[in-house]
């Protein structure tokens, strides 16, 4: 049985892209096969953080107008043999792919992939309405900001009307630092609002930036807390009940000593 | 076939007992004999069905309807009446305000929805007459109604009670942080207390004298009572 899952948020940069980059690399980690699909039309960067831009041809465009056969526009990453990425049209005319259009080409991609992962525009438009089609459910990405609660809220809301299977929530970008200091939400107050399951939390992390000007995943590198909690993320999506990763600061020397201090 | 007389003769008994919004209402028989009428009443209030009344204190109206009553009549009904200790007497007369509003309540029902789910942001939701919401109403969520509005959860967004110009409309929620309150064309923002939004519980808010006004639910079944009496006034104004 194999799956398609769509990343969305609503809001831009919340992470969107980087999520779907680190949650196929993870899947494709535990050995599963995994097909990117980039439906960000006009503004691809799904190739870049995955360092595979020099090697595309053909696009999704091209294949949704007949003009290349499906195999010929998929990309094979350069660590795993299982891992595919159909890269999005950065010129051509978007129309031509429809909610149709997609349904028909991730139907195909299932045959040979067990996750289909779609990177979904921002906004509600059009564009979203044919990342959103082919899935068989939603990952919604937000950061604990108002605005992008807000905005996950609403699309959570289009999805349950598209009848998107429930949606599941990733909240990136979490500051321990501000939230303890209570100038942040914090992830039980985003939980309740969004009233939906929580499928992980990233703590904000700079190696990410790092990572995708180098076009290699975080997910690589689980030394990195945002390469640990995408793993964690991929597990969870394959079933596995993986506990939610703490936020608390590594206890190194001065760790010990302030604790020593504080007396905790 | 065998009939009984006794049950013939007391299909319509010479008084009928109503539990109205006013208290116990007492209609009494208007043709039969002065006599007859008060030994019923008699054995009604004190023989061995005069238990149903015994309890705490509780308002009545008399009405005798047509009948033609002498001031000794009056007083001889009235006395029975007046025997027991928990009743106070509100109304005695005849077309009294509870014999009425047993015949015209409910002419005009209202609307009434229950609605389960989370209201998201950006959902615009629309009701007639009054609604529950059995669940969230979240930040930039809209609802609209023309009756009350009553939020089972948090009602964190939008509220619009009395959409349609109904100024005895309210909006109530279990958790009261709404984004905006409108009743009627009235708009205000949620209290705020040191530039926070006020977390408030269990509150409603309704219109007094044009300007929104906030209270406890506590007080809402008083408030609400206050409120009936006044919308059968008007409809009953209405319909003269």
């Amino acid at each position: 049985m194999s799956s398609a899952i769509v990343v969305t948020s609503g809001k831009g940069g919340v992470g969107k892209t980087t999520s779907t980059a680190n949650i196929a690399t993870a899947l494709a980690l535990l050995g599963k096969k995994v097909c990117i699909v980039d439906a960000d039309i006009g503004l691809r960067n799904l190739d870049v953080v995955m360092g595979l831009e020099n090697r595309i041809i053909y696009d999704i465009i091209d294949v949704a107008n007949g003009d290349c056969r499906l195999q010929q526009a998929l990309i094979r990453d350069k660590r795993f043999e299982q891992l595919v990425l159909l890269p999005a049209a950065q010129t051509k005319d978007k129309r031509a792919l429809t909610p149709d259009v997609m349904k028909r080409l991730v139907a195909e991609l299932k045959a040979d992939y067990e996750y289909i992962v779609i990177d979904c525009p921002a906004g509600i438009e059009e564009g979203f309405k044919v990342a959103v089609a082919p899935a068989d459910f939603a990952i919604v990405v937000t950061t604990p900001e108002n605005t992008a609660v807000r905005d996950a809220d609403r699309v959570i809301g289009l999805l349950e009307r598209e009848q998107v299977g429930s949606p599941r929530l990733i909240i990136n970008r979490i500051r321990p630092q501000m939230v303890k200091r209570g100038e942040m939400l914090d992830i039980d107050e985003i939980v309740q609002i969004l009233a939906c399951d929580l499928l992980g939390i990233v703590p904000d992390d700079e190696s990410v930036i790092k990572n995708s000007n180098l076009g290699e995943p975080s997910a690589m590198n689980p030394d990195t807390p945002a390469g640990l909690a995408y793993r964690n993320i991929a597990r969870r999506i394959l079933g596995d009940s993986v506990p939610l990763m703490s936020l608390e600061e590594k206890s190194g020397l001065w760790g010990r000593v302030k604790r020593l201090i504080s007396g905790r | 076939m065998i009939v009984n007389s006794e049950a013939l003769y007391e299909t319509k008994p010479l008084v009928t007992v109503k539990g109205t919004r006013d208290g116990l209402l007492f209609l009494l028989d208007e043709q039969s004999d002065m006599d007859d009428l008060c030994a019923y009443v008699s054995n009604l209030l004190s023989g061995e069905s005069g238990k149903v009344f015994d309890g705490p204190m509780v308002e009545i109206v008399v009405d005798y309807g047509r009948r033609k009553l002498t001031p000794a009549d009056c007083n001889r009904i009235l006395s029975l009446f007046l025997a027991r200790e928990n009743f106070v007497l509100r109304t005695w007369g005849s077309g009294t305000e509870a014999r009425q509003s047993l015949f015209y309540r409910n002419r005009t029902t209202r609307r009434q929805t229950i609605y389960h789910g989370v209201v998201r942001a950006g959902e615009p939701l629309s009701f007639d007459g009054d609604v529950v919401i059995i669940g969230d109403v979240n930040p930039s969520a809209h609802v609209r109604a023309t009756g009350d509005i009553y939020v089972f959860g948090r009602l964190l967004g939008i509220a619009h009670a009395g959409v349609s110009g109904d100024s005895s409309s309210i909006i109530a929620a279990t958790e009261f942080s709404p984004m905006q309150l409108r009743i009627c064309d009235t708009v205000s923002r949620a209290p705020t207390l040191h530039e926070q939004p006020m977390q408030a519980f269990m509150e409603f808010a309704y219109l007094d004298n044009g300007h929104l006004a906030v209270s406890h639910m506590r007080y809402f079944a008083q408030w609400e009572k206050a409120r009936s009496r006044e919308r059968e006034t008007t409809q009953k104004g209405s319909r003269a």
